[in-house]
């Protein structure tokens, strides 16, 4: 039977005085740990597309070789990068408490970041309309879930930028915005680390 | 971690934001994918070498996203973040390279493929 030992006296396991965490460092580290576990649905897919990346998975349809172009890829990362370099250094603006400095970083991040997706859209909707869609074969419907999972992503980051723009001058840099414009920097900042993993693993080596 | 102010951007996560770490990030993390693609264009290494030093420069570029995009380090304020990421890392490389090598080893086993198929290099080659 197990027994439990009880704690040495002069231990302090809490003081009713500490402050803990405050209110916008738990959040950061609630959403980071989120962010971690949004990771992992990354490796899955990581996972599915390295099995299927074989001539066998592609059942007769394109390989890699031929829906991956390294170089367009470059752009994109190029756009991606550019956009969280902007929209960090709006968060520099946001030190100063500088409203117009951290909307226009933002606004500039958005249509760096619809840059992006322009490549990607037109990627993927070339190569549906050669008929090689996500059902035309497992390698494929890896590549689709796997580019257009991270597009999901970039889109959702760019719909969260556009209601920071609506809270900003409607509420001002109070702790529940502030704490989302820092959730923001790293839920963008994780886009173009996903992004990296993303394009080298399959635009690169996936492609060569 | 706890702020004694009551003004928002006084926090330290807010005080953290600097322009020269977000543009050297930026810069490096584009100069190594660069290379990356320079390596890829060329081809002029044999795959597991080229593999090899892409993963490296990718490796890279993503400590450089830790330390200088995140900025990430064993500091009180970053401490579990960045424990925290560390202990996700190797579950995330488990996860892929397991799950490859697996249906890797099952499909030499079990696929009857032309020896020309087998031949083809594959990311665990």
């Amino acid at each position: 039977m197990a027994t439990q030992t009880p704690p040495s006296e002069g231990v302090v396991l809490f003081h009713p005085h500490f402050a803990g965490h405050d209110q916008i460092s738990a959040r950061t580290l609630g959403f980071w740990l989120y962010m971690l576990s949004d990771a992992l649905i990354f490796a899955a897919l990581f996972a599915a597309y390295g099995v299927l990346n074989n001539p066998m998975g592609a059942a007769g349809g394109p390989i890699a070789t031929q829906v991956a172009d390294p170089v367009e890829g470059f752009w994109q990362t190029c756009a991606v990068l550019g956009s969280v370099a902007t929209y960090s250094l709006g968060t520099v603006a946001l030190k100063s408490g500088n409203k117009g400095g951290v909307m226009f970083s933002i606004v500039l991040a958005i249509l760096l970041a619809f840059i992006f997706l322009g490549f990607e859209a037109h990627d993927l909707l070339d190569l549906l309309a050669k008929g090689d869609g996500p059902t035309r074969s497992g390698f494929l419907s890896a590549f689709f879930v796997l580019v257009a999972t991270h597009g999901l992503h970039m889109l959702f980051g760019i719909i969260w930028m556009l209601v920071m723009l609506v809270q900003i001058p409607l509420f001002g840099f109070n702790a529940n915005v502030v704490a989302r414009l820092l959730n923001l920097r790293m839920f963008w900042q994780f886009q173009a680390t996903i992004w990296v993993i993303l394009y080298v693993y399959v635009y690169m080596i996936g492609a060569f | 971690m706890s702020a004694p102010h009551s003004d928002p951007l006084a926090h330290p996560e807010v005080q953290q934001g600097n322009a020269l770490r977000y543009i050297s990030g930026f810069i490096t993390t584009l100069l190594l994918m660069f290379a990356a693609l320079m390596l890829t264009i060329r081809q002029h290494l044999p795959y597991v070498s080229y593999a090899e030093a892409v993963t490296g420069l990718a490796v890279l570029s993503l400590v450089t996203q830790a330390t200088l995009f995140f900025g990430l380090d064993i500091s009180r304020a970053h401490i579990w973040k960045s424990l925290s990421l560390l202990l996700t890392i190797p579950l995330f490389i488990i996860s892929v390279g397991l799950t490859v090598w697996m249906f890797q080893s099952l499909a030499t086993r079990t696929m009857l493929m032309p020896a020309g198929m087998l031949q083809q290099p594959t990311l665990l080659q």
